[in-house]
């Protein structure tokens, strides 16, 4: 009977995440992976009986540990993909920032005596 | 031959104590070259004494931190083409007569970075214990893994040449915390880099960036593990200096 309440749970989120794509809060691509965890929620709910299976399957004797443990390293997984595309973002923030206040402070100035080399990443 | 462009680049924020005195010094003791302010969006009025100055001053639009600021300028370097590159503080510590110390030795050496040194030779400079310390331990970490002697791997008192100031500009990993480190890459990259004595002040007023007690500790620890990590990272990779 507790199962309907992570099955409502999972249905609202999804429809939260179809509410964000229509406002254009959330993009289609970033939007995959959060339906991905909506649906093996459903699924689960639904289901419980298909987390003994998998455990049992798996040589795992309490269910909850593979579900806690399979959740922690998708949730890693994701926060370390995150990091890597903050640090991207405040690269080509500070850069962009550095080339817009040398634009702005040398406007009345002659114009650039040569232009900026393409940026090699290394 | 024409005479090598030289830019000084001095990063400020909130400096507005000690920037007058320090653009003032600077003008009277080094006119063969241009000097160029980064104002890295200084709260006080900083930007307005550099202008009184007659200085040019660029101003960051957010605040970037010291490293960032210090490209700020590299890259303007870069596009104005200056075949050498003056890094000094704008609080008072460097002198200025000493930056062309550091540029005539960057074209006598043939050095791609020459750091002004405080502890190659007893200059009198009254040395903090705990920087002391600092000093003494990123010195032996640029040794054990360049084979190199560096006395003041923290000095942030640099002349660059135009290939490094190129490289710094365009690089996309331009460190937080340029310092040991920064002088670890180049020398495991094959640049040369060289040191020369000089002269320094202790800070006329102000705070520095690496005051207060978790500031400090957040740098030796970055620092450490960064050097760690660009050593293994250049294995089988490290090239020979320069000639």
């Amino acid at each position: 009977m507790h199962n309907i309440y992570f099955i409502i749970f999972a249905l609202l989120i999804i429809l939260y995440i179809f509410y964000s794509i229509r406002k254009n809060k959330l993009s289609i691509a970033n939007s995959f992976i959060w339906i991905v965890f909506c649906i093996i929620l459903l699924i689960l709910s639904i289901w419980p009986t298909s987390l003994d299976w998998l455990a049992n399957v798996l040589g795992i004797a309490y269910p909850p540990a593979l579900f806690l443990t399979i959740a922690v390293v998708i949730l890693f997984v994701m926060n370390f993909v995150q990091s890597k595309k903050i640090e991207d973002l405040h690269k080509k923030v500070i850069d962009l920032g550095q080339e817009l206040s040398i634009q702005k402070s040398t406007q009345k100035e002659s114009p650039k005596p040569k232009t900026p080399k393409p940026k090699s990443k290394s | 031959m024409k005479d090598p462009r030289i830019l000084i680049i001095i990063p400020a924020y909130n400096e507005s104590a000690n920037i007058g005195s320090v653009l003032d010094e600077i003008s009277h003791d080094t006119s063969k070259a241009d000097i160029l302010v980064i104002n890295d969006h200084s709260t006080d009025n900083t930007a307005e004494i550099v202008q009184k100055a007659g200085v040019k001053c660029i101003t960051n639009l957010f605040n970037m931190r010291y490293a960032w600021a210090v490209q700020t300028g590299l890259k303007y370097a870069r596009d104005y083409n200056y075949d050498y590159a003056i890094l000094m503080d704008a609080d008072g510590q460097h002198i200025a007569n000493e930056a062309w110390k550091l540029y005539e030795s960057a074209v006598q050496t043939n050095s791609d970075i020459v750091i002004g040194s405080r502890y190659l030779k007893d200059l009198g400079y009254p040395c903090p214990f705990f920087r002391k310390i600092g000093t003494k331990f990123f010195a032996g970490l640029i040794r054990l893994f360049t084979k190199q002697k560096i006395a003041d791997p923290l000095s942030g008192f640099q002349c660059l040449n135009k290939k490094v100031i190129d490289y710094y500009a365009d690089c996309g990993n331009y460190p937080e915390f340029p310092d040991a480190n920064l002088i670890i890459e180049m020398l495991l990259k094959g640049y040369k880099v060289t040191e020369t004595p000089v002269k320094m002040r202790t800070r006329e007023s102000g705070t520095s960036m690496h005051s207060g007690i978790w500031k400090p500790i957040k740098y030796m620890v970055t620092q450490f593990y960064t050097c760690i990590v660009l050593f293994v990272k250049y294995i089988g990779k490290r090239k020979a200096p320069h000639a």
